[in-house]
């Protein structure tokens, strides 16, 4: 290599790096003795350095910039930011996810455990829970008198307030009936008041707790209501409209009830009910619904507790089907024919209220 | 690309790549690192653009300090450029006074002297922008002159030819003249913002 002749040209090919071992180490010696040139050197160094930088980073900056705008007019740019943002709000997004779900399980639960305790509050089973001692006790009294004057029933009625009482009609002269299951269950003392209102110790036959029924026995050998019992069964469908009417004991008189069906399922939809329109009170469970002819098409069980006069009743189909499982031993049932269907309402009644009782059950 | 991915994954190799400028390897970097930043940046709070940006910086400082010789790497290669960005995007927000974001501190983070290379870049970057007020200064056809001889390494004869001096030994001359010219402007620029 030449000798350099221009100092400028001695910084300028030290800065490169051109120099051979000995020059560079002349011009080393130099820096350390002079200063000034020493400065000269390291501003030439410094200009270098930032002209070689510039250089590096347009360099990167092109490279980079071709290849960024390659792969994004390669690829879905809308997609790759939404995935970006994905990736960014997915933590937010999944509490608020969750917290929503949780909340909408939450209300669905409370909705439809508030839903189910309105349903069960309005219906109403129709037992006459009762509440009024002095009523009661005078009644009672009255019994009691009654049982130690005839001393007639094998089972003394008890001297104090029944819990519940209902109704239940007579089956068969010999003493079957059938209630409402839930007038009598869980009763062992159960009596059955007749119109001469003398107390009769019964015994629970058969029950379907599905539909609410109960078959009694009155527990007395020789036990009779006098003549066959004047209504039948019906188990066909009656039509939606067909007049009915009822004999229940809301209070300890007999009361008569008169309306229609309407509708042939009951409450929800119950294919096991019939609805009707026949005003009814706590104490009619177990009443007969009786249509023109004299027809037992029902037993009251229920009713709705939100709007007056809708009642429901078992189907006599379910009872017939109770019927069957009965111990053959029984008093055959006498519900073929009846003897009503040519009189006037008021016969009617007549005819029956001798077969429909009270009954009542003791603790 | 494929035959070279391989290799790539030795950062050995990748830094030789890159310090000697071999598009491969930027195209490497770009296809693996990139992505890493980009969602790193987003998540702080970054946009796509300023992430890219942040990228561009980053790889100037590695590909500057590969080109010298002076990147020993005490980490992967990716997580020393994933750390950088990090720390340059930070320091870019603060500076921004953006509402401010707890980020966790990666252990590799304390042994890397980030706050010096970041310091070094911002130099830099100022030098570079003042280089670029002082060429506007000194005029044609002496940025050109110097610009092709330093930024675009052509030779003395063939700028001669170019700038049609009468020989190399005036060009020469006359790049000396440009060159101590540009040096007297910057560094006098230099004192006066200091």
């Amino acid at each position: 290599m030449n000798a350099p002749i221009d100092q400028n040209e001695l910084i300028e090919q030290y800065c490169l790096g051109l120099l051979d071992n000995e020059q560079q180490a002349l011009v080393e010696q130099n820096m350390a003795q002079d200063p000034a040139f020493r400065n000269e050197v390291t501003e030439f160094q410094m200009l270098l350095n930032t002209l070689s930088y510039q250089e590096g980073s347009s360099f990167i900056h092109e490279s980079f910039d071709r290849l960024h705008n390659q792969t994004r007019s390669n690829t879905n740019v809308l997609f790759h930011q939404l995935s970006l943002h994905v990736n960014r709000y997915w933590k937010t997004a999944s509490v608020a996810a969750s917290v929503a779900f949780v909340a909408s399980i939450l209300t669905f639960t409370v909705a439809r455990s508030i839903y189910k305790q309105n349903e069960r509050a309005q219906y109403l089973t129709l037992r006459n829970e009762i509440n009024s001692i002095k009523k009661d006790q005078r009644q009672i009294e009255k019994e009691v008198d009654k049982v130690k004057k005839n001393h007639i029933s094998a089972v003394p009625v008890p001297n104090y307030p029944s819990k519940y009482s209902g109704t239940a009609f007579a089956l068969n002269r010999e003493g079957i009936l059938v209630t409402n299951l839930h007038v009598v269950e869980g009763f062992s003392k159960i009596f059955v008041f007749t119109a001469d209102n003398e107390g009769h110790a019964c015994e629970l036959l058969a029950s379907d707790p599905e539909n609410d029924l109960a078959i009694l026995k009155i527990n007395e050998t020789n036990f009779s209501f006098g003549n066959r019992v004047p209504y039948s069964l019906r188990a066909t469908s009656p039509s939606v409209a067909q007049r009915v009417f009822s004999l229940g004991f809301p209070k300890n008189d007999v009361v008569y009830n008169e309306g229609y069906v309407s509708s042939l399922t009951g409450f929800e939809g119950d294919s096991q009910h019939y609805q009707l329109e026949l005003p009814s009170g706590p104490g009619v469970s177990g009443a007969p619904v009786i249509d023109e002819q004299g027809n037992v098409i029902a037993v009251i069980s229920g009713k709705q507790s939100q709007t007056n006069g809708v009642t429901f009743a078992v189907k006599s189909k379910s009872l017939l089907h109770l019927l069957k499982s009965v111990p053959k031993e029984t008093p055959s049932i006498e519900l073929h024919s009846n003897a009503l269907s040519g009189l006037g309402r008021s016969a009617q009644v007549k005819k029956i209220a001798p077969y429909v009782c009270v009954v009542k059950v003791y603790n | 690309m494929s035959k070279h991915t391989t290799a790539f994954q030795d950062d050995d190799v990748l830094l030789r790549s890159l310090a000697s400028g071999r598009s491969d390897a930027l195209e490497y970097i770009y296809k693996t690192i990139y992505p890493t930043v980009e969602k790193m940046v987003f998540k702080m709070n970054g946009s796509t653009d300023e992430a890219y940006d942040i990228f561009q910086d980053t790889m100037t400082i590695v590909y500057e300090k590969a080109r010298r010789n002076e990147l020993t790497l005490s980490c992967r290669f990716s997580t020393y450029v994933v750390a950088i960005a990090k720390h340059l995007w930070l320091k870019q927000r603060t500076g921004k006074k953006r509402n401010p974001i707890s980020v966790p501190f990666e252990a590799v983070e304390q042994f890397l002297p980030l706050a010096e290379i970041s310091d070094q870049f911002e130099t830099m970057e100022k030098n570079v922008a003042r280089l670029g007020a002082c060429f506007q200064e000194i005029g044609e056809p002496c940025a050109s002159l110097l610009k092709a001889f330093y930024l675009q390494n052509k030779s003395m004869q063939v700028i001669t030819n170019e700038f049609g001096y009468t020989n190399a030994d005036n060009a020469k001359t006359q790049k000396y003249k440009c060159l101590n010219r540009l040096r007297r402007l910057f560094f006098t620029e230099q004192d006066k913002t200091n």
